[in-house]
């Protein structure tokens, strides 16, 4: 029992990178990674021995962060553009342009956003990811290349034109 | 275009992320020297990731809060609070109470929440409105030879399976039967109440799927919650109130959930 809890702390690092990225605000990041430690620790009974620690505290955040969004539903998907203002926090500022990555990423819709970080922030393989995530590959692929292109878009092109560019595709 | 097909974009994200090995990364590879379009864009996700990577990196050197900090100490102090039964009892609580304003919010919006189903929910309601019907041919086996119903159903699906005692709830169990999902074997326990309400608890093993709370669904006017619990995926359908029903699923895992079900 005390390796598994060991083995849950050492993940906290990623587990709040993870989750700055995918909420955007750095204390309900943190509240959302409170939430999902106290719900593994007091699962580390049902931990099965040979499971991977991180896809399992992945899959405990995802599903908190899905009930988080179904809780707030009335509120819309994702940030809509006139509520990003300059004061939006940007947590981990790394100049101008860092500030605009985690904006974008706000503007993805929260599935598209999850599967691009996952697989390109946290390295998770495409089969992890569908575990975490409960979904099947090829909808890892397909939001992965989504939110890529979204992004992409987001980046090369302002925030503020986003609606006026379909997307960034490779030329035909 | 010379020298082999067009790789899809798909592809070339896949070839970015490590998915692709042997012969598929070799012919991602060698379009990549011949297609400037496709080498562009393998570079534009290499740098998307890169600057996802960078841009978040301090995160992983910022020292944990006090909260967490302290959330693990207690933790490790406390060891024995966190053995089998009763933080079992109160987690399932706190995932009752999640999973109750899921549905709410589930209904809220009306959309997009079909995904998040596992397919084994809706077969689960298939099962309960097909059989539950049913006056004379409800189950293949009886309650009666209950103790058969549950070998033969934990042989086909090749995990252990029990029918939960529900009686001082008020239902009894009707009996079992066999039924396929999605090429594997899936077993249906049926109760009825005294009123003739019926019950459907639906067992499948789900080796490949972390665990998970208790959620809600509904198709219909029937409802289900439905969890995943040392690789056995469940879900308990009825055309119940959701607070009946959340009574029982938390009475059905933990008898199955308990220590003497073993480790998966």
């Amino acid at each position: 029992m005390s390796s598994r809890r060991e083995a849950v702390a050492a993940e906290i690092p990623r587990l709040r990178r993870y989750a700055r990225a995918l909420v955007g605000d750095s204390s309900e990041a943190d509240d959302l990674i409170q939430d999902t430690l106290e719900r593994a620790l007091a699962r580390l009974g049902q931990w099965r021995d040979g499971d991977n620690p991180r896809k399992w505290l992945f899959s405990i955040l995802h599903n908190l962060h899905v009930d988080g969004l179904r809780r707030s539903s009335r509120r819309p998907p994702h940030v809509g553009l006139d509520s990003l203002g300059p004061e939006q926090s940007a947590p981990a500022a790394d100049g101008a342009s860092g500030g605009d990555l985690d904006r974008a990423l706000q503007l993805l819709t929260s599935d598209q956003r999850e599967v691009v970080l996952l697989v390109g922030l946290e390295g998770l393989s495409y089969a992890e990811t569908a575990e975490v995530l409960s979904i099947p590959i090829g909808t890892v692929m397909s939001r992965l290349a989504r939110g890529r292109d979204r992004l992409r878009t987001l980046l090369a092109y302002g925030l503020e034109n986003d609606a006026e560019h379909a997307g960034l595709r490779r030329v035909k | 275009m010379s020298g082999g097909r067009r790789i899809s974009e798909v592809e070339l994200h896949a070839f970015v992320d490590g998915e692709l090995v042997g012969a598929e990364a070799a012919e991602v590879e060698a379009a990549l020297a011949t297609q400037p379009e496709d080498l562009r864009f393998a570079r534009a996700i290499t740098d998307l990731n890169d600057r996802l990577t960078q841009h978040y990196a301090p995160v992983l050197d910022e020292p944990v809060p006090a909260g967490m900090a302290a959330l693990a100490a207690r933790a490790a102090r406390g060891e024995r609070r966190w053995a089998p039964a009763l933080p079992r009892a109160l987690s399932i609580t706190a995932a009752l109470l999640l999973a109750g304003a899921a549905g709410y919010a589930a209904g809220a919006l009306g959309r997009g929440e079909a995904w998040r189903q596992p397919a084994f929910v809706a077969n689960a309601f298939s099962a309960h409105q097909v059989f539950v019907p049913e006056v004379r041919h409800a189950v293949e086996v009886g309650a009666a030879e209950e103790k058969h119903l549950v070998q033969w159903l934990t042989r086909r699906l090749g995990t252990e399976v029990r029918a939960p005692e529900l009686n001082e709830h008020g239902w009894k169990l009707v009996g079992g039967r066999l039924l396929p999902d999605r090429g594997q074997a899936a077993a249906q326990f049926m109760y009825e109440d005294a009123t003739g309400r019926r019950l459907t608890l639906y067992v499948r093993k789900e080796a490949g799927l972390m665990d998970a709370a208790f959620r809600f669904a509904e198709r219909g006017d029937c409802a289900a919650f439905y969890w995943i619990d040392r690789s056995r995926a469940y879900a308990l359908a009825g055309r119940l109130d959701r607070s009946e029903l959340m009574q029982l699923a938390n009475s059905i895992y933990a008898q199955l959930g308990g220590p003497s079900a073993g480790q998966g």
